[in-house]
């Protein structure tokens, strides 16, 4: 059942039809529905912010303050210690094992536990490994952050860090968990983009609501469910746009020569005409109405998807703001713009991958100086730049950019890399309803483990969902039970 | 997805989204199932039995006080179960109906009715609507059904009930379906008309849509048994297999391989052979029963039979390289779900919420699996098991014990083992008995087609080798330096070339020998297995045959002793790691166990052989399995009949009679028609569980004959067609819209069975779709954007309405090839008539004449889109093209 068809058979209930509403309906032509059906799902979505709901209590909270989410994803694990939670008690205490400094508790058995079925290949690093980037303080707020990340380093004053994250999977299926809550052997859940699409429907009928760039995670660690939609419906799921193909969105063009746009929209024509004929004995079907109108749709994404991933109309000014002169820049500066595009044109949510596939580019378990040093290169710049030219458009004070990863990595050493660690890492959020320059809970000294102001990974979905103008509570299927945990709760703390 | 569905998301998003507090969903499930269309926004709350949360406080519901009505619900149980009742939420609701528990002076069912909270005194109806409120009250009394529907208890036939309307009725289904009708006041569909329903029954048999000819033959037969006929014809179709088979796989959960790059992680290679089991199995009618048993432990009840070993890939299927723990879950869970309709997987962690499975129970089930392990089998014709072979699940560790997780956490697991059974609320005997395995079971490679299979191979072998010899022979002969004169004379570079000859040809002269010995000692060995196996291992005949073995035996470690020898011999003349001496020493050692190969050779030959190098499997199975199965199958099982019917029903009809598919439990839906549903399990089951009779019974049905097309009256009283006043159209599934494309264009290989195809292929190959790759991440994006099954789960496929749908018909190669290749094979008169034209496009893609308007509509675009054209004219293309894209092509109707 399609959110399309649903509400309009909702509708319907309440609206009693007949032969002839059907014909008025269906007959404003081949254009003029678009426009209806989105100002109805408009409504939808303005209905569920509460304000304009009865009672009014706890209103204030539920204002949307944005309107789109970008939510940029490092596949692979990146390292907190040396990004947004730098430690440098670590360089203090370089080649000492953790049992010989005085943060021995933190590896203490006990406290190692809360990792499901850890893979025995990880872990128990304990020998620390000195920091190999420098650190430095930036703004106002004086944010402490490793130089392989200066640039957005820059926008400390509009960032806030969450420095006490914790997941369970101590293997890369943490990239799933990170976008559904639920440990990768639990299987689909719906994703935060599609809770996102569920919740809000969309602010432009030509483009898919909830968009994913980049490669996103591997078979190994979720797949496609970390962009998914689960029991939610296809239509909830993220829709990949593959930028610089020529076909960004399956089958968006006809082969070429084949059947050229005059043909399709006489075709297309006769199309609603036969629909319409054939519909006359069948007033109520809402699969009906939804079908002549995905038609006018999909003519729509035809041009629109292209368009809105056409960057060769961008200034030269702005294609330097996101590093798209520079080889290593260029690739991901092309997603990052591409995101601004859309969420420009109204996309609720854009997924922005980097390093996917396989456990991940950031995986450096050896060699993380090179690694790190290089994948932050292709990505500092292009987020920095992503910030600005938001700003400068004004368009950050309805957009929220996550930064995330599925963990952090392991303060010891293991040869000159470090292992995955899910006690305790970090991700950043900025935008509309969130503030800035802000320092949100702490690992211990040395960056195990999250102590302070814990949260799991779904309290930054809450945090989202609520700044949207969601309930995250009430993002709810009856008969699809969902945990506390599923849930999470809004961070408080750094709220607008 | 359960028609009601929508409405009650809707009621998430607007009415609760200010206090998220939500009742134990099996209470608001019970209170809608109790209500139905009649509950009220407001009442789908959990303030309908508990008072409302303190501001702040904690918004879990257990905690939170009842009110008076919730209070009395509460108490009530006792009572009922003092005196031996039911004492499931709507039991109590019924038991509490006529009193007024917050004494506002109003019965609790007339508020629940008018939309009033019975347990809040001051929400109460309001005086000046009583008539009103008295004739909901009346209504929702007359149309209740009995809510005395027992899904665990066994099947009782029940008898067809009396209709007033009696003409209608052509079987006993409708009798169920116009008894319940006829209580709502609601008349039936007329008949569809012949073209209509021809489309809809071929396409629900067969998933492919009538030609032309079947359209007019039906159109023109005016005997009074052709759509019985066509029915018959369509069941017997081959192509019958392939659409319920893929309907099947949904539920069974079907998927190729899949892992990282070459790594097999799920499921298993050749699972295909499954695939084509179900396919067969469906088409020669093969008992559900049967079918249940044979993929649940073919291995156990026809072990030596690699046809039947093939149902097992539905156990394969659940193989995961990275986690035994989610491949026993998933075999346990889903078996319960799809054979039982019982959610199984809530008591891994703790007693189930809603229904009597405790969490032994949960275990105790996967104990009957807990031994079994999968491997691959050999087929016929070929030798190599990563090109084909049968995925097949055996018991591998007969004494594996099972233990119960505390909190479903496996790293604590209980101390006591526990032995396998079956949740006891559902009745029935589990009995275990060791299963004893034929040879060819624990033993494959004593198969006779094994031992074919290897000569053959080794035959082949030595063929290769011979010829490769006698390229080399030849080669050698050419190398000679200097035919005519002394080699002294002969040149330094022709020499090397020369020696390198000599050197390939040495190579070759041993392979053959090695080949040749090898064949000799595997027919050897062979004729002594043979002799053991038919238990004349004490014979002269044996003891003559072993030493023959023995003897090709050492004569094969001899050429193979020799080989590598001369292999060492020839790796001294070239630069090696180690240096001269290193290879020197190497050649010095296999010379050394040549010669000592040779020396065993000329010993006199004893008896002892070596056996062939093969897997052996235990030579019995617990039989766990099989007990289970025919537990399963019995025919008290309350559930086993009662599942698969709705199962069918649901494909035939697009809702089902219990619209929770997989869960028949407190947790699930009531079904619209409990009486029908048991009849219909009693029928199945009665009919040795013949899915044609079934399938039989409800198309010629006058429920399933009727038209699709709404009647105001009954679409305002029943929008969502729970009574079944006429068939509802829906839309058709993602294979039916790809193959029916093929089909119709002419291109469709009606090729069935085999290896699946590559998913990408999906454009080009035109198999049909049931036939391609389908996995995690390897599915054919043309499929998957009309909603293909989950690979993980699909007990229902939950069609969607998607711009991108549109994308794919209006702009695949695939859609504008087929609509050329329609224009191609047109039998119509061409061009100089575009009326007879746009008759048979209409015909072809949508199986019906045009409308006059339509007809008119068509010709006219005809006409405008040849003036335009250029002398390429693909008008009639066009058309075609319109028709693949149209609502009806997509739609059962």
């Amino acid at each position: 059942m399609t959110s399309i068809e649903g509400k309009d058979r909702a509708m319907d209930r309440c609206r009693g039809i007949s032969r002839r509403s059907f014909l008025v309906d269906t007959g404003l032509g081949f254009t003029g529905l678009a426009l209806g059906a989105m100002l109805e799902r408009e409504g939808m979505a303005r209905i569920t912010t509460a304000s304009d709901a009865p009672g009014g209590g706890g209103a204030e909270t539920r204002r949307p303050r944005a309107k789109s989410v970008i939510w940029i994803f490092l596949c692979g694990g990146v390292s907190h210690v040396e990004s947004f939670d730098p430690k440098p008690e670590l360089n203090r205490f370089a080649g000492k094992s953790i049992e010989a400094t005085p943060y021995a508790d933190a590896v203490n058995p006990e406290r190692l536990k809360n990792v499901v079925s850890p893979n025995p290949a990880h872990g128990g690093r304990k020998v620390l490994m000195g920091l190999n980037t420098a650190v430095r303080r930036h703004g106002q707020s004086g944010l402490e952050v490793g130089d392989w990340w200066k640039h957005v380093g820059a926008h400390a004053d509009r960032l806030a860090v969450v420095r006490s994250l914790w997941t369970t999977d101590n293997d890369h299926g943490a990239q799933l968990q990170f976008h559904t809550g639920r440990h990768v052997r639990e299987g689909a859940h719906p994703t935060i983009g599609s809770w996102a699409s569920y919740g809000l429907g969309t602010l432009n009928q030509d483009l898919p609501e909830y968009v994913v760039l980049g490669e996103p995670t591997g078979d190994c660690c979720g797949g496609s469910w970390t962009h998914g939609a689960s029991y939610l419906g296809p239509e909830h799921a993220g829709v990949r746009l593959n930028v610089g193909s020529k076909e960004p969105l399956p089958f968006v063009q006809p082969p070429s020569g084949r059947l050229s746009p005059q043909e399709q929209i006489e075709e297309f024509g006769l199309l609603g005409r036969l629909n319409r004929l054939s519909g006359i004995d069948y007033p109520d079907d809402p699969t009906l109405r939804a079908r002549i109108k995905s038609y006018e749709l999909a003519f729509g994404m035809q041009t629109s998807v292209p368009e809105a991933l056409g960057l060769e109309r961008e200034t030269q000014a702005t294609r330097r703001l996101y590093g798209l002169d520079r080889d290593s820049t260029k690739s991901f500066g092309t997603l990052c713009l591409s995101a601004r595009r859309l969420v420009e044109r109204g996309v609720r949510f854009v997924q922005v991958f980097h390093g996917g596939g396989g456990g991940g580019a950031w995986d450096a378990h050896s060699g993380i100086k090179a690694n790190h040093s290089t994948l932050a290169e292709q990505v500092d710049l292009p987020i920095a730049g992503l910030l600005q030219d938001l700003v400068q458009r004004g368009l950050l004070d309805e957009t929220i950019v996550v930064w995330g990863t599925e963990f952090g990595r392991s303060p010891g050493a293991q040869g000159d890399g470090r292992d995955h660690h899910p006690q305790g890492f970090c991700a950043w959020l900025a935008g509309g309803g969130i503030k800035g320059g802000v320092v949100h809970g702490a690992t211990d000294e040395i960056g195990f483990h999250a102590v302070e102001d814990r949260h799991y990974v779904t309290d930054i979905h809450a945090t989202v969902l609520d700044r949207l103008g969601l309930d995250p509570a009430a993002m709810q299927i009856p008969g699809r039970r969902r945990l506390d945990l599923d849930i999470g709760s809004p961070i408080q703390q750094i709220l607008a | 997805m359960p028609s009601r569905w929508p409405s009650i998301l809707l009621v998430g998003l607007l009415g609760v989204s200010l206090q998220p507090v939500w009742a134990r969903p099996a209470h608001r499930r019970a209170l809608a199932d109790y209500l139905g269309a009649r509950l009220e926004t407001k009442l789908n709350d959990c303030r309908t039995c508990h008072l409302p949360a303190e501001p702040g406080s904690d918004p879990a519901v257990d905690d939170r006080p009842h009110n008076p009505f919730g209070k009395r619900l509460a108490a009530v149980r006792g009572e009922l179960r003092a005196s031996g009742k039911k004492s499931g939420l709507i039991d109590r609701i019924e038991a509490v109906a006529d009193e007024d528990s917050d004494g506002d002076g109003f019965s609790n069912l007339l508020e629940l009715v008018s939309g009033r909270h019975p347990g809040d005194p001051a929400d109460r109806p309001d005086p000046m609507r009583r008539q009103q409120d008295l004739a909901r009250l009346e209504a929702f009394r007359a149309g209740r059904v009995p809510s005395d529907w027992s899904p665990f208890e066994p099947v009782e036939r029940p008898i067809p009930p009396a209709v007033r309307d009696s003409a209608w009725i052509r079987n006993p289904i409708d009798r169920f379906i116009a008894a319940d009708r006829e209580t709502k006041g609601i008349s039936p569909r007329p008949e569809a008309d012949r073209a209509t329903l021809l489309r809809r029954v071929s396409l629900d048999l067969t998933g492919l849509p009538p030609t032309p000819r079947q359209l007019h033959d039906f159109l023109e037969d005016r005997s009074p048994d052709a759509y019985e006929r066509v029915v018959e014809r369509l069941l017997a179709s081959p192509q019958y297999g392939e659409r319920w088979g893929r309907h099947w796989m949904d539920v069974w959960r079907y998927s190729d391989w899949a892992g990282w790059g070459m790594q097999v992680r799920d499921s298993q290679p050749h699972i295909w052979h499954w695939r084509d089991w179900i396919v067969e199995s469906l088409n020669e009618d093969k008992g559900y029963d049967r079918m249940i048993v044979e993929m649940l432990a073919g291995d156990e009840v026809d072990p030596g039979n690699p046809k039947t070993l093939r149902a097992t890939g539905y156990l394969a299927r659940n193989y995961k390289l990275l986690s035994r723990e989610k491949w026993m879950q998933d075999t346990v869970d889903h078996t319960a779900m799809a054979f039982l309709g019982i959610t199984v997987g809530c008591a891994k962690c703790h007693d189930h919420m809603y229904d009597p499975i405790s969490q032994v129970d949960y275990y105790r089930l996967r104990a009957v699996f807990t031994p079994h392990q999968v491997r691959i089998d050999r087929t016929p014709g070929e030798v190599d098991t990563s090109k084909d072979g049968i995925p097949v699940a055996y018991d591998a560790d007969l004494n594996a014990p099972t233990y119960l997780f505390l909190r479903g956490d496996d790293r604590n697991p209980a101390k006591e083992a526990l032995a396998p059974g079956v949740p006891e609320f559902l009745g029935g005997t589990f009995r275990v008995e060791p299963v004893g395995l034929p040879l060819e079971a624990s033993a494959p490679q004593t198969r006779a087609y094994v031992a074919n299979d290897d000569v053959d191979a080794s035959r082949r072998s030595v063929q290769v080798a011979r010829e490769k010899m006698i390229r080399a022979d030849a080669s050698l002969a050419l190398s000679l330096p200097t035919p005519l004169g002394p080699i002294a004379h002969a040149t330094a570079p022709s020499m090397e070339r020369h020696l390198t000859e000599v050197d390939a040809h040495r190579a070759a002269r041993a392979e053959v020998a090695v080949a040749e010995s090898k064949l000799d000692s595997l027919v050897s060995v062979l004729v002594v297995e043979r002799l053991i196996n038919e238990g004349r291992r004490e014979s002269l005949e044996a003891d003559d045959a072993a030493r023959r073995t023995v003897a090709a035996q050492r004569r094969l470690a001899v050429a193979e002793a020799a080989k590598r020898s001369l292999d060492a011999e020839l790796a001294r003349r070239r630069p090696t790691p180690g240096g001269r001496a290193a290879s020197d020493l190497a050649h010095a050692k296999a010379e050394r166990e040549r010669i000592d190969a040779e020396r065993r050779l000329a010993e006199p030959a004893d008896t002892k052989f070596t056996p062939r190098p093969f897997p052996s499997y235990p030579p019995t199975s617990t039989g766990r399995r099989l007990a289970l199965a025919r537990w399963v199958v019995e025919r008290r099982n309350p559930l086993t009949a009662r599942v698969a019917v709705n199962h069918i029903w649901m494909r035939h009809f697009g809702q089902a009679l219990v619209p929770s598919v997989f869960d028949f439990g407190r947790n699930g839906r009531r079904p619209t028609h409990p009486a029908l549903l048991d009849w219909l399990a009693d029928e199945f089951a009665g009919r040795g569980w013949s899915m044609k009779a079934l399938h039989r019974l409800i198309v010629t049905s006058a429920t399933y004959r009727q038209s699709s097309t709404p009647e105001s009256r009954a679409l305002a009283v029943d929008p969502e067609n729970t009574s079944y006043w006429r068939f509802a159209p829906r839309r058709l599934e993602a294979e039916a819209v790809r193959d029916g494309l093929l089909f119709i264009g002419g291109a469709l290989d009606a090729a069935m069975g085999g290896p699946e195809v590559d998913h990408s292929l999906g454009e080009r190959v035109p198999r049909r779709s049931l036939y391609f790759r389908h996995a995690a991440e390897k599915q054919m994006t043309f499929l998957t954007l009309f909603d293909a099954a989950s690979v993980t789960e699909c007990y229902e496929r939950r069609p969607s309405v998607l711009p991108q749908q549109a994308l794919a018909l209006a702009n695949s190669d695939l859609s504008l090839r087929m609509a050329e290749s329609v224009v191609r094979d047109a039998t119509a008169p061409g061009r100089s008539d575009p009326s007879a034209f746009v008759i048979e496009a209409f015909e072809r893609v949508l199986g019906r004449s045009p409308t006059e308007d339509e007809r008119r509509a068509c010709v006219e675009y005809l006409e405008r889109r040849r003036v335009q054209s250029s002398p390429e004219d693909r008008s009639f293309e066009s058309l075609v093209h319109v028709l693949f894209n149209h609502h009806e092509f997509v739609t059962i109707r």
